[in-house]
């Protein structure tokens, strides 16, 4: 696969991630999604599979499964923390005020996904 | 108050489609499940039973993310229901239900139940094991049975987070008979039930206020065998473990971790210790270390690769 090397590890095109949908990446290919990226609309946000309480405890209950039923939050599927999507600030749960680490990533023109430091 | 067990687990769930394949999956039985929720049974009949959050017909919830609704624990006969009941009443509400169980809350507010079980006991033999000079098992029976069913075969423990570890546990001793087996100190207690030599069905971790609530619950297989199948079926749908499969120090149980969209760990659990009232409960502080006497990680990839170079080439 040729990737845009300038730009980083590829994710995956913005066109493959369904709005209002969740999907982690394990960029470093150590076996478990070490991020997860949430589309709302044309944002993107991008977080550490990373619970604020617990460190490294990974967040979905199964691959890809982040967020609420709803879809309103993301949620650690430990004890039930609730975030908010855009700020990744904990709103209910364990880490209560405590946030998610934001990965960085960019978004090219051809709508390109990629994450924006080295892998990890 | 000849309590024998857990009966069931309730819990409020906003995302009753996920509960519902995650607790199949897991391996308990659907009974009357449906968009409302129902019941999932293990091989006993012990269940957990889920319903929708915003339910009136269920218990306050926590107040906090915290899905559990309401513990219900097993008793022996109508006469220690009876008991429990009168023994509450004296400074509680104690509701009577219409399927005979009584409704009250403990000293930290979750709410409790009690009903005369109606748990099936099993017939199924424990895993048994070959040693040098100790024959397990009968020749020619294998140990290993790939499509064994594995599945969950009695409500085993659940894991309170407390804000008070030690009002907690006064609840639960002085006014319901359980007793203190082992303790991390300045954690909890783990509390079995006058009427099971189970090493716990209750485990309390003292936490802030804002975690009051479910750490985790979990199943009894028949065996380590058991557990390492159901789990690794479990991770093979795609299931996120979070800790196991390993053994732990006290109550000596192996165990698997998962996450869960039911607001807490979900675990497997297999060859607890059982104790009688000769029985001295040991202190430790909690930590990793203390907790598993040891611990196998999955792990999809266990060091870097690739093809080697000439398969690149090609």
């Amino acid at each position: 696969m040729n990737l845009p090397a300038a730009h980083g590890t590829w994710l995956c095109q913005l066109a493959a991630l369904p709005d209002g949908a969740a999907r982690g990446f394990d960029p470093a290919g150590t076996g478990s999604d070490s991020l997860f990226l949430v589309r709302r609309g044309d944002e993107v946000h991008a977080w550490l599979d990373a619970c604020p309480h617990m460190q490294g405890a990974a967040m979905a209950w199964r691959k890809d499964a982040y967020l609420s039923g709803d879809g309103r939050y993301i949620v650690c599927h430990a004890h039930g923390a609730r975030f908010d999507i855009r700020s990744g600030l904990c709103l209910l749960g364990p880490c209560e005020g405590d946030s998610l680490t934001p990965v960085p990533i960019h978004i090219d023109a051809t709508g390109a996904i990629h994450l924006a430091i080295e892998p990890f | 108050m000849n309590i024998t067990g857990l009966e069931a687990l309730v819990f409020g769930v906003d995302d009753m489609t996920a509960c519902t394949q995650y607790l199949s999956d897991y391996g308990l039985a659907p009974i009357n499940v449906g968009p409302e929720g129902g019941r999932f049974e293990a091989l006993d009949g012990t269940a957990i039973i889920l319903a929708r959050q915003d339910d009136a017909s269920l218990p306050a919830g926590t107040g906090t993310a915290s899905m559990l609704r309401k513990t219900i624990h097993a008793v022996a006969d109508s006469a220690s229901l009876e008991a429990i009941a009168a023994n509450l009443a004296t400074d509680r509400e104690v509701r009577r239900l219409q399927d005979g169980s009584i409704e009250s809350v403990d000293d930290m507010g979750f709410a409790i139940g009690f009903q005369v079980s109606l748990r099936k006991p099993l017939a199924l033999p424990a895993e048994a094991i070959n040693a040098p000079d100790v024959a397990g098992r009968p020749a020619n029976v294998p140990a290993v049975d790939e499509q064994a069913p594995a599945k969950p075969r009695a409500l085993s423990h659940v894991v309170y987070f407390v804000p008070d570890a030690a009002k907690a546990e006064a609840f639960y001793v002085q006014r319901l008979g359980f007793v203190c087996t082992d303790r991390f100190v300045g954690v909890g207690p783990f509390l079995r039930p006058a009427g099971s030599q189970d090493h716990h069905t209750l485990f309390f971790i003292q936490t802030p206020p804002h975690m009051k609530g479910c750490e985790h619950f979990t199943f009894h297989m028949g065996g380590p065998t058991e557990l390492m199948q159901a789990g690794s079926r479990f991770v093979a749908k795609g299931y996120q473990s979070f800790w196991g499969p390993g053994r732990h120090r006290f109550g000596s149980n192996w165990f698997w971790y998962f996450n869960s969209p039911l607001g807490c760990h979900v675990e497997y659990d297999a060859d607890m210790d059982r104790h009688d009232e000769t029985w001295v409960a040991r202190e430790a502080p909690m930590g990793a270390d203390a907790s598993q006497l040891f611990l196998f990680q999955h792990r999809e990839k266990w060091a870097p690769g690739g093809p080697p170079p000439k398969a690149v080439a090609a």
